[in-house]
């Protein structure tokens, strides 16, 4: 990569001094993914992409501007630098921004073990799953699909002051969506694992056709207040769609309501969440930001505690504070924005079946079906359709579906009375990957029929 | 190229290649705050072998880069590449352009641009005291595309859309409640001539102000009232994503099977149309080379139509229908909505609202999800009022809607007459597309509001 990129360095840093900047920076992904799908018993789609942008940005007059390209002709990365030095002057806000001279010390977070499966490893992996999923259910039918994935993205940021930052960050995974027919009802589930063999992947197709087995016959729920369990998945996803408002940014902006309180009770005393920019379990670790300050592992919250917001340098600055290597850089194509990393809750103390037991008659919930529309991070509010299962005295029953969930985040984190022991960790998104353990929440509204 | 990614025993190939412009301003704390500016550019070769199909997609456009793609996707083909490629002979087509521009946005000057956003926002915030942040941006996209396939075809097209979208926070009292407004449109600058900024920016907030003194909308089943524009977007989960090809050609549609019955109520007539002029989900061509159309989907009740993309078309043996749409060159092309709505139907608006005993209006939607296999859709109501023998009450907020879509379409029982529609996003399998949803105000005699208890 190396070479490819110093040649549009070149260029790039010509048209940068004839313009006569001095504080810029350039920030360069390139990646391959490649993946199989099947239908039936067959391949039924294989594609790969592979390609890459560049970004560049400069500070003029105290103020930062962006570019970015996918096209890396003369012409466009002279144009690059026109575009970004040219969009600087429009900037009015007047928050101090940074190119960075670079952290005393990185953390060694050690090499990203990334799996890079041959296509026909692939094409096997996928026929495998789809041949499992088949076996297990002879109501398996047309429109279930195994697919395998595989992606590695190598990025690279260099600056006007000589830092120089190199990783690579990658993903195998599977994923097994099973559509069952029972006479005229249909039941669908889906779920991913990472890896690229058999032997990683075998038990994803019983875990997908039970949940989907399990779905069947599912009733509705009368409206009322209950005692809701949220599963591992659903506490992170919840964890997920919220996780904005840790954002020092967004505190700053009056769009989060936690802000002014560091160092105050934001949650119940179970609740501990953890941002790690390392987690050996993933394969996008990263010992520096998108701003080339260096990452560190931190309690978010610790025991109810807000301890920290995330920050950028500008955000920090602004507070009196030091960056927290939270200012990340999604894509080429986005500007610094502050993100978590591995961000997770800690698991509790008792085991799943003892949170049941805990949670007597009430609702566990296995689905959140559009959090993109029916929360919002600035209110906290939300209300999003669900479904799951009854808990009868302690114990899980009947499916039950076709209700919402209805409450405000920042009550909810409050009012935890329970946490399971394991947490369940997501897929890794670039460099975020989130994880929570089963929450018991007493007092939650749904509406049902 | 196509002749190389056939040479292995494909029986069709594509070419899609795409240089896109984006830009969008972004305005928050009463300042313009960071500009995106990008250029999306790359190939992508797709080749079918009946109902298989194969994708490779680069950033390389130097011909290396070509020739490296189509010999990746002959390569995943199959084993045999003949060495003698097939002659293509490519009849270039154009079309008309029915969504002109007047003032496009890459030749305009920032200031310009800088300005409609500030003068949005300014309003937003001005509105009332009780607005404590206003973010917005202005986001302007200009796509150059080629299509090129082996059975000749060879197009172009350029496609210019912008959009205007405000978020405004009110706040009392240690909480936030929020209103959004966000309309745009395919074409050029000229949308702000028809469109205030001012106008705008007052709308989110005065949304965010009704929803800051508004309480909890309650919980239950109960009739609601859904107003036009975005209000649109119940068809769009309940029922368009089920009626893609997408999702019924492989038997994962609530809705496959289902030509010439009864469907939803027989006031009911329900459209995709691709071809409205400078309409926000419209193109002049799909982005598999063809024609976009008028499409009824549903008349008086009865499926009419799907929406087919060549896949689709080959899956489903039927023929296509101009909704092949993908977010970029990195996504293989699928059957997607384009503008989308309920036909103006027989029943005035304020008899809709009159019928109602005790329910909700709701006047304003945010989006949505749907699961086209078992129909169980969601969306979320952004500005809500209960409604009381008849007559629009208080304002509720954080109510959700759920249904399942067969259900919803049989309980469509009033359908008014002013129809119009809202701009958004849609997210699927070939990435996230702008599409118009719409619909006149409609009554649902029943759904599951899901507010607190």
């Amino acid at each position: 990569m190396n070479a490819i990129l110093n040649e549009y360095k070149e260029i790039i840093l010509e048209r940068a001094r004839e313009l006569g900047l001095s504080e810029y920076e350039i920030y360069y992904m390139r990646g391959d993914s490649t993946s199989v799908e099947t239908l039936e018993h067959e391949v039924n789609a294989f594609s790969s992409s592979t390609g890459g942008g560049i970004s560049f940005r400069c500070i003029r007059n105290g103020k930062m501007g962006y570019a970015s390209t996918e096209l890396f002709e003369r012409d466009e990365l002279r144009g690059l630098v026109d575009r970004a030095s040219e969009n600087a002057l429009f900037i009015e806000s007047e928050d101090k921004c940074f190119i960075f001279g670079g952290s005393e010390s990185y953390a060694d977070v050690g090499e990203n073990k990334i799996d890079t499966p041959d296509a026909s490893l692939m094409r096997e992996s996928a026929l495998g799953l789809q041949e499992r999923t088949y076996a297990e259910s002879e109501l398996v039918s047309y429109g279930t699909q195994s697919n395998t994935v595989a992606f590695s993205t190598e990025i690279c940021l260099a600056n006007s002051h000589g830092l120089e930052l190199y990783n690579k960050i990658g993903l195998s995974a599977a994923v097994v969506s099973a559509v069952l027919k029972m006479g005229e009802e249909a039941s669908d589930a889906y779920e991913y694992a990472c890896g690229s063999t058999m032997e990683e992947l075998g038990d994803l197709p019983k875990r997908v056709v039970d949940e989907a087995m399990s779905k069947f016959g599912a009733k509705g729920v009368k409206t009322g207040n209950y005692n809701v369990v949220f599963s591992g998945k659903m506490a992170r996803s919840l964890l997920s769609t919220f996780s904005s408002v840790f954002s020092a940014k967004n505190a700053q902006m009056g769009l989060s309501l936690l802000a002014g309180k560091e160092g105050e009770v934001i949650a119940a005393e179970c609740i501990t969440i953890c941002d790690d920019p390392a987690h050996d379990g993933f394969s996008n670790k990263t010992a520096f930001d998108g701003e080339g300050v260096a990452t560190y592992k931190k309690n978010v919250v610790e025991k109810g505690v807000l301890k920290t917001l995330l920050y950028d340098l500008t955000t920090a600055e602004k507070a009196g504070k030091t960056s927290t290597g939270n200012g990340q850089r999604g894509s080429y194509t986005s500007s610094v924005s502050i993100a978590p990393y591995c961000f997770s809750i800690e698991g509790g103390d008792i085991s799943e079946e003892m949170l049941l037991s805990l949670a007597g008659d009430g609702i566990y919930v296995t689905e959140l079906k559009g959090l993109h529309a029916g929360a919002d991070a600035v209110t906290g509010d939300f209300s999003v359709e669900s479904a799951g299962y009854l808990i009868e005295n302690g114990k899980l029953g009947g499916a039950i579906k076709s209700f919402t969930v209805s409450g405000n985040f920042f009550e909810l984190i409050k009012n935890v009375s329970a946490l399971s022991d394991k947490v369940d960790f997501g897929l890794p998104s670039s460099y975020k990957v989130f994880g929570a353990p089963s929450m018991l929440i007493k007092g939650l509204s749904v509406a049902g029929e | 190229m196509l002749g190389i990614a056939v040479s292995s025993g494909a029986d069709f190939a594509e070419i899609y290649q795409e240089y896109t412009k984006t830009q969008n301003l972004h305005f928050l704390d009463g300042k313009i705050d960071n500009i995106s500016d990008n250029r999306i550019s790359g190939v992508g070769i797709r080749a079918f072998c009946g109902t298989k199909t194969v994708y490779a997609c680069t950033s390389d456009v130097s011909e290396a880069g070509l020739v490296d793609c189509a010999r990746s996707v002959a390569g995943a083909v199959g084993d045999a590449l003949r060495s003698e490629l097939e002659k293509i002979i490519l009849t270039p087509t154009s079309h008309k352009d029915i969504h002109p521009v007047m003032i496009d946005p890459f030749a305009k000057e920032m200031k310009a641009k800088a300005d409609l956003l500030r003068a949005a926002c300014v309003s937003a915030k001005e509105y009332a005291d009780r607005i404590s942040q206003v973010s917005g941006s202005l986001g302007c996209v200009e796509r150059t595309i080629l299509i090129a396939n082996t059975e000749g075809l060879f197009t172009t097209d350029d496609h210019t859309r912008v959009r205007m979208a405000v978020s405004a926070v009110a706040s009392a009292a240690g909480e936030n409640q929020s209103g959004f407004f966000g309309p745009g449109a395919g074409m050029g600058l000229e949308f702000f001539e028809n469109n205030d900024p001012h106008d705008i920016g007052r709308r989110a907030a005065a949304q965010a102000i009704t929803n800051l003194d508004a309480s909890y909308c309650p919980a239950g089943q109960m009739p609601v009232a859904i107003e036009n524009g975005f209000g649109g977007v119940i068809f769009h989960e309940a029922c368009g994503h089920s009626l893609e090809a997408t999702s019924v050609a492989t038997g994962c549609s609530q809705m496959a099977g289902k030509l010439g019955e009864r469907i939803a109520n027989e006031k009911v007539t329900a459209i995709d149309d691709g071809t409205i002029p400078n309409a926000w989900g419209s193109v002049n061509i799909d982005d598999e080379g063809n024609k976009t159309q008028k499409n009824v989907l549903i008349e008086n009740g009865i499926l009419k139509s799907y929406m087919i993309d060549r896949l689709g078309s080959r899956r489903m043996g039927m023929e296509m229908t101009g909704n092949s749409r993908r977010q970029s060159y990195e996504f293989e092309p699928t059957s997607r909505m384009t503008n989308t709505y309920i036909a103006n139907g027989p029943d005035k608006n304020e008899d809709i609202i009159a019928s109602i005993e005790n329910g909700l209006y709701a006047k304003s939607m945010g989006g949505g999800s749907v699961n086209p296999l078992t129909g169980a859709f969601n969306f979320a109501v952004s500005e809500g009022y209960m409604i009381r023998n008849g007559k629009i009450c208080e304002p509720v907020r954080g109510a959700s809607l759920i249904g399942t879509g067969s259900q919803i379409l049989m309980d469509i029982d009033m359908v008014g007459e002013n129809l119009a529609r809202g701009q958004g996003m849609c997210g699927s399998s070939s990435g996230s597309v702008p599409t118009d949803v719409g619909q006149p105000l409609i009554r649902v005699s029943s759904i599951t509001v899901g507010g607190r208890s």
